[in-house]
């Protein structure tokens, strides 16, 4: 039976990194290489060996695809493709080929110039990296080879995240990646069509919770933001440039122009210029209404929030500041923090989750003092507010997912099963498939039942139907006689003589005589009779004929009776028969062979 | 309303909000629930009501909500479903058995109850595991659907029944009656619950009270229904654990009486309830930690917070203290409230459950000056 095998890659339950291996018609495919950002040693990659012992991963296999540029999703891919050896194809759409690069050098950049690591790939890697990546289009259908074909479907999620649908001949996957069915302030909602895959994998990290909606998220943001102004204090946001800032800068201009506020709201240049040039390229990735923002005016051109200047950290009073980068371990956005983490009044608000060995992973972990360079310690007093806004499918998202696709079968992974019992029964009782949960490590073999077209031909068909009387009916299967041609792709269902025909062949016959001797006092005429007689005694049910020609026919089945010149009483039976009635056939011969019973005739 | 004055208003309140909640928290479950109810200071259960397949989840409130020190370091502002179980028929009643890991449910359909064990087996599945068979009905008399009240207490006793005449208490591990309410009447019930270890009080639609104690096979104490002028109206009831009683019609008269004094009545209101509704499902109850507050929600898409101890001994128009309006302000079409809890300790924490399928956590901020 015809078979795809999932195996997510990676030690024990842990979750947090996404690499997850399938085999569909022969074909190999990596779906995600995530580094898990919790490990500092080899458990943070994942487990290649389970491809191979040793050596490159190149021969097996058929192609890599990545999501979206979460590290947790391609944070090891100059790993795998670098180090541990991988020359063939990688795919992702093209926001994640722009920016991946720049999330992994700075990945790079905090693990070894910060934490000193050596066993870690470098900027070179990336770069080497990168150039086998082949970027894909939304809804476009790429033939990685002659019979592995791959098309990508809007996720949102983050900028350029993708779901992607994997065919091999009939059989499909399709791979969720991170997604998203609620639109929000700048991506739409993902979307696929009703594809009917084999198999439709999706992350379950998010699949028992309910979210708390956007809007009570972002009146949090508002809540503390207002706080901090109103008792004079400044609040600092680090931003990775191509995250929320743009979302969280136009919630902050219409909640000051609404509420008539005057503290002032400042952005880096830096993360204005790299936003906008994203954005500006990827502008189909977003939604409806930033395109037209965009169209309207500059993605940065605010009110109320203006382009900011070192110099204005140390102005007095309150103030809101958007600076990068995001975990606050160089740059800018560093600098603005030593300032002003020593006043209780002050706030910084961290809107994501932030690498190990970062500041910003410090304190939000609940560190209060810091050593800084120089041996200097930062005394930590200022608020510190962490706040997620990242957008991912819970358990109703996921029941509208497997509503849109149609799968034949369901797997979840990165969750623990014993604590998914009541999803899968949901799931296998609301659409009547087959919910697979594997640990990681584990294959998942899911057994498909691809069906495979045939033309028949108009002969074929008129014939069948002359036999039965009806068009076919599905529900009752018929057996039926022809030839199977198989021609490139296609499969056609001809009549014998056509397809001798088709062939340039002729149609041959086979018939077999036998000769039965026969003592028998009778003449020709009435020996011919007594076996007529005989046969139809003992072939109840079959047509027997004693034809005016001379001879007996059964079936198709003709015998005859001849006799020598010289000893009329020794008689010969000919026995005649076609290769269809070869049993029947066999069975006369072996039976006239005992004589005929006497007292007959 | 068109879409962006809809997104206006909604957004007004949203800022409104900044000031008016501490916390607040808005989800969307699948299908709407009738019932609240705490499973533990942490855990809610909610149960589907269509025709057919429900499910019953037991919910984890989000860990923000409790992270009192470290708030700001908690970013977990989600719903977890811990358990989860299918059931044949709506949830009308749900009830948990306290110091067990069961609940108790009701169809509204016949006064026979349904047992769940909640993750018994280390599984995260909630799961079918006894029936109770409700009294037979001795007459045909019936107001609306058969539906049970329940009430439960310790050592898995479960008072339960549609009728005043109905009441009875069954051991759900032997299936033993223990009591039985003496009375003649057979008044529908709106409520039951325990006052005390073996007082009960069972709430008629009527406006009738009855007071009992499971020990005794005394007929039980009645507290007449006020009178109330007009057509016949429905009443529901509930009672503090300071002995009060509140009684609510649906013609929005308050009555708070005293469990120990039938007939009489401490203070009354009027409350400014307009009903949209034919026949609202009300629900009122006392704050557990706010002493003389209640919420009333069912007549509309608001929860309101009041305070009886303003109120006086002749009825007078009454203004909430409080007026929970998310429900209303954030769907497009007319939607009440069907249900409403308040946290056992936190004293200003509700939750509240609305008919298109909203659940909101809220933690709201007194702002007047002679508060709860």
């Amino acid at each position: 039976m015809p078979e795809i095998k999932v195996t997510p890659l990676g030690a024990g339950q842990d979750v947090g990194r996404s690499c997850i291996l399938v085999s569909i018609g022969g074909k190999n495919i990596m779906l995600d290489c995530g580094m898990h950002m919790g490990y500092n040693d080899d458990r943070r990659f994942p487990d290649f060996s389970y491809i191979t012992q040793n050596g490159r991963l190149t021969e097996f296999l058929d192609c890599v695809i990545i999501s979206h540029f979460h590290l947790d999703h391609c944070g090891a891919l100059p790993f795998m493709s670098e180090m541990v050896g991988y020359d063939g194809p990688i795919y992702m759409t093209h926001p994640t080929k722009a920016i991946c690069p720049i999330l992994l050098e700075d990945f790079r950049k905090i693990t070894v110039d910060k934490k000193g690591e050596t066993n870690f790939f470098t900027s070179q890697m990336i770069k080497d990296c990168m150039k086998k990546v082949v970027p894909l289009n939304l809804h476009q259908t790429v033939q990685v080879d002659d019979e592995l074909e791959i098309k990508a479907y809007y996720a949102g999620h983050v900028l350029g995240a993708a779901m992607v649908h994997i065919k091999v001949g009939l059989e499909s996957v399709v791979y969720t990646g991170d997604y998203n069915m609620t639109p929000d302030r700048h991506l739409g909602a993902a979307w696929i069509d009703k594809c009917r895959p084999d198999v439709l994998i999706s992350e379950s990290t998010y699949a028992t919770t309910i979210r708390d909606s956007k809007r009570c998220r972002e009146r949090d943001f508002l809540k503390k933001v207002h706080e901090s102004i109103e008792r004079g204090g400044k609040v600092l946001i680090p931003v990775f440039a191509l995250g929320r800032a743009q979302e969280l800068c136009i919630l902050l201009e219409t909640f000051w122009e609404r509420m008539n506020l005057k503290a002032p709201i400042y952005f880096s240049t830096g993360l204005t210029e790299k936003a906008n040039h994203y954005y500006k390229l990827f502008i189909t990735w977003t939604n409806q209404k930033i395109r037209k923002t965009f169209v309207q005016r500059n993605m940065f051109e605010f009110k109320h929030i203006k382009p900011f200047d070192r110099s204005y950290a140390d102005n007095p009073g309150p103030m809101v500041v958007f600076a990068t980068p995001g975990m606050l371990h160089a740059g800018q956005s560093l600098q603005i923090f030593k300032k002003w983490a020593g006043h209780e009044k002050n706030m910084v608000i961290m809107p994501g989750y932030c690498v190990q060995g970062t500041i910003g992973h410090k304190i939000l972990n609940g560190q209060r003092k810091l050593e800084m360079e120089g041996r200097a310690t930062l005394d930590v007093k200022l608020q510190v507010e962490y706040m997620s806004f990242s957008a991912h499918a819970d358990a109703k998202g996921i029941m509208q997912l497997i509503r849109m696709a149609e799968p034949r079968n369901m797997l979840l992974v990165h969750g623990e099963a014993v604590k998914m019992e009541f999803l899968k029964g949901k799931i296998e009782q609301e659409f009547s498939v087959d919910c697979h949960m594997p640990a990681n490590g584990e294959t998942v073999t899911v057994t498909t039942n691809p069906s495979v077209p045939v033309d028949i031909s108009l002969n074929l068909l008129k014939r069948e139907m002359a036999l039965g009387g009806t068009l076919p009916d599905p529900k009752k299967p018929r057996t039926m006689h022809g030839t199977l041609i198989m021609k490139e792709n296609s499969l056609k269902l001809v009549s014998s003589e056509q397809a001798l025909k088709e062939l340039g062949l002729n149609e041959h016959q086979l018939r077999f005589t036998c000769r039965v001797p026969l003592q028998d006092p009778h003449s020709d005429p009435d020996t011919l009779h007594g076996i007529y007689l005989h046969l139809k005694s003992v072939l109840k049910g079959y047509t027997i004929q004693h034809l005016p020609d001379g001879t007996v026919m059964v079936e198709s089945i003709v015998i005859k009776v001849s006799s020598s010149a010289e000893d009329p009483n020794t008689k010969v039976l000919l026995l005649s028969w076609s290769y269809q009635d070869e049993d029947l056939g066999s069975f006369l011969s072996t039976l006239l062979k005992k004589g005929l019973p006497s007292g007959l005739c | 309303m068109e879409e962006t004055d809809f997104q206006d208003v909604l957004d007004d309140w949203f800022i409104e909000s900044l000031n008016a909640y501490k916390d607040l928290h808005v989800y969307q479950l699948e299908h709407p629930t009738q019932v609240l109810e705490w499973t533990s200071g942490k855990t809610v259960c909610v149960g589907g009501h269509g025709a057919s397949k429900n499910e019953i989840l037991e919910l984890l409130l989000p860990l923000k909500l409790f992270a009192d020190e470290n708030k700001g370091l908690c970013a977990e502002r989600d719903f977890k479903v811990v358990h989860g179980g299918f059931t044949e028929g709506p949830v009308r009643c749900l009830r948990h058995v306290p110091g067990s890991r069961c609940v108790v449910t009701n169809d509204g359909l016949s006064s026979d109850l349904q047992v769940w064990s909640v993750g018994g087996d280390d599984s995260d599945v909630i799961r079918l595991t006894g029936r109770v068979e409700g009294r037979k009905r001795r007459t045909t008399k019936s107001v609306s659907g058969g539906g049970s009240r329940i009430a439960a207490r310790l050592s898995s006793q479960v008072l339960h029944g549609a009728q005043s005449g109905d009441v009875q208490l069954t051991q759900l591990t032997s299936g033993q009656i223990l009591y039985t309410l003496e009375t003649t009447s057979d008044d529908p019930l709106s409520s039951l619950q325990f006052v005390s270890d073996a007082v009960f009080l069972a709430g008629a639609s009527n406006g009738n009270v009855y007071v009992a104690d499971t020990r005794t096979s005394a007929a039980p104490q009645l507290h007449p229904a006020p009178a109330s002028p007009g057509e016949s109206a429905l009443w529901w009831t509930d009672a503090s654990p300071r002995a009060a009683v509140l009684r609510l019609s649906s013609s929005g008269q308050a009555v708070v009486s005293d469990l120990r004094s039938p007939g009489g009545a401490v203070s009354r209101a009027r409350l400014d309830v307009q009903s949209g509704r034919g026949d609202p499902e009300v629900g009122v109850s006392w704050a557990p930690a706010l002493d003389g507050c209640i919420a009333v929600s069912g007549f509309g898409g608001a929860v309101q917070i009041y305070d009886t101890s303003l109120w006086a001994t002749e009825p007078r128009d009454a203004e909430p203290l409080f007026e929970h309006r998310g429900h209303a302000v954030s769907s497009r079409s007319g939607v009440f409230v069907a249900a409403h809890v308040w946290h056992p300790e936190r004293p200003r924490t509700l939750l509240s459950a609305a008919s298109d399928g909203s659940v909101h956590v809220w933690d709201w901020v007194d702002q007047s000056a002679a508060g709860c």
